[in-house]
């Protein structure tokens, strides 16, 4: 009897929770399953198909789907990187796979810098408009028991709403965007360009774009980077932290001059930049040019944060070494 | 006894493992000129404590084991390693087990089979090729 007292509440309850997972699997599938929608300015801008179609194709072998997408990428970018170089540069044997951030890793080794971008179809089919084949990370299965997979985006076609991938063993394979986008935003819909330095993707924020270039400077040095600064410059002529960043690059390379130029328009366009004073003033001083260091110093040990110090520092330098 | 040990030699241990990290957490902030990095002004922008670099700086050794652990051709991993931005090397010291790796293989069960099937036909997955 107490049993029976005791699972009557439960039993009540059931009708109903078995009613709210079916409405919920119900929403969930419905959900997944209704074709994205594009912005309408991306409908305006972009031609109704497009196909890259000099983008060479590598077939996968085994679980190699990552080796061989960047073997695309790569020499699309004109990068001659075989399959067979990728494989013990970003397969991981015990995982049987390739993990992004070594995907990421992989294109900067090799003198391209990836651009993540954002995970919407707009940006997708933007940069394929722009000529940029783009990796997207997909998990062809459920979340419960991933298939994880890199393909290539080269195409897509507005009206019967399919994208074009250099997939597995097969070129050109036609997805339709409703498919494809239930598989790719298993995987946050990551995606990523391989551009040569001088190149920007046709999307993103600077902010992104500057720190994927910083990172591929950190591994390829500022002379290979230069050009990758000259551009993000030329795109984002207002942003402080870009000008900076070419200074330092032409310095490295040994251009002063430009350097100086490139650090004066950063305190341009924004005074606040206490490191770009910074730079500014050690640069001058190390040319000999005792009052411009001085000004520029002073300028930066008048704001407060983390190169206050450091100005001040340098700024005592300047008078016992000029003294 | 054991205790006793442990409690004086975990300090000094400590403390061996920080000092031996500071140098390396300084190395990297000396450009030729003296100049300020790009990329360490960055790094202050992004308000990253001195933990966190430290962090992320012994990332790159923890990495490499794992590469090892995972099959890497030790000859390679070195330069794999060096490839990788900060962050990424952090995360991958941190949750390598957990990142999605491209290519895994699915576990050949009927019930997975039949549900996929399903799911496929419904346009939400892609397993397998027959269903377009």
């Amino acid at each position: 009897m107490m049993h029976c007292r005791d699972r009557q509440p439960l039993a009540r309850n059931a009708r109903p929770a078995g009613v709210l997972a079916l409405v919920l699997l119900t929403l969930v599938l419905a959900g997944c399953a209704s074709t994205p929608q594009l912005a309408e300015s991306t409908e305006h801008e972009l031609p109704r198909r497009a196909l890259l179609e000099d983008i060479p194709f590598h077939g996968q072998r085994d679980y190699q789907c990552g080796p061989a997408s960047l073997a695309m990428v790569l020499n699309a970018s004109g990068v001659p990187a075989k399959v067979d170089t990728l494989i013990p540069q970003v397969f991981l044997p015990g995982r049987e796979g390739s993990v992004q951030p070594e995907m990421l890793g992989t294109v900067r080794r090799h003198g391209r810098i990836p651009f993540r971008i954002r995970g919407s179809l707009d940006a997708l089919l933007t940069e394929i408009d722009a000529g940029h084949p783009v990796v997207v990370m997909q998990n062809l299965s459920l979340p419960a028991w991933p298939v994880w997979h890199y393909a290539v985006a080269i195409g897509f076609d507005l009206d019967e709403e399919t994208l074009i991938l250099h997939s597995g063993m097969e070129p050109e394979r036609v997805e339709s965007f409703k498919r494809f986008d239930a598989t790719w935003a298993r995987s946050d819909r990551w995606a990523f360009v391989a551009l040569p330095p001088g190149e920007m993707p046709a999307t993103g924020d600077s902010k992104a774009a500057l720190d994927a270039i910083a990172d591929f400077e950190r591994v390829q040095g500022a002379k290979a980077a230069l050009p990758a600064w000259d551009a993000f410059v030329a795109r984002h002529p207002t942003h402080a932290m870009g000008h900076f960043a070419l200074g330092n690059a032409r310095h490295a390379s040994g251009d002063s001059q430009g350097a100086i130029e490139a650090f004066e328009n950063a305190v341009r366009a924004d005074p606040e930049l206490a490191v770009a004073w910074l730079n500014l003033g050690l640069l001058h001083r190390e040319l000999g040019e005792g009052d411009k260091a001085h000004e520029a110093l002073q300028r930066a040990a008048a704001i407060a944060g983390s190169w206050q110090e450091q100005a001040r520092q340098a700024l005592d330098d300047l008078k016992t070494g000029g003294e | 006894m054991m205790k006793k040990i442990c409690r004086y030699l975990s300090p000094l241990l400590i403390a061996a493992l920080v000092l031996g990290s500071l140098p390396v957490a300084a190395a990297p902030a000396s450009p030729g000129s003296g100049l300020v990095t790009t990329q360490d002004a960055l790094n202050v922008e992004r308000t990253q404590g001195d933990r966190e670099r430290i962090h992320e700086i012994l990332a790159r050794d923890d990495v490499q084991e794992q590469l090892v652990a995972q099959g890497v051709d030790p000859a390679e991993v070195e330069a794999r390693v060096a490839a990788l931005s900060d962050a990424e090397a952090a995360q991958m010291a941190d949750q390598l087990e957990q990142l999605p790796a491209g290519a895994s293989v699915v576990g050949a069960l009927f019930a997975v089979f039949v549900i996929l099937l399903v799911t496929d036909i419904l346009g939400l997955t892609n397993v397998f090729p027959f269903t377009r």
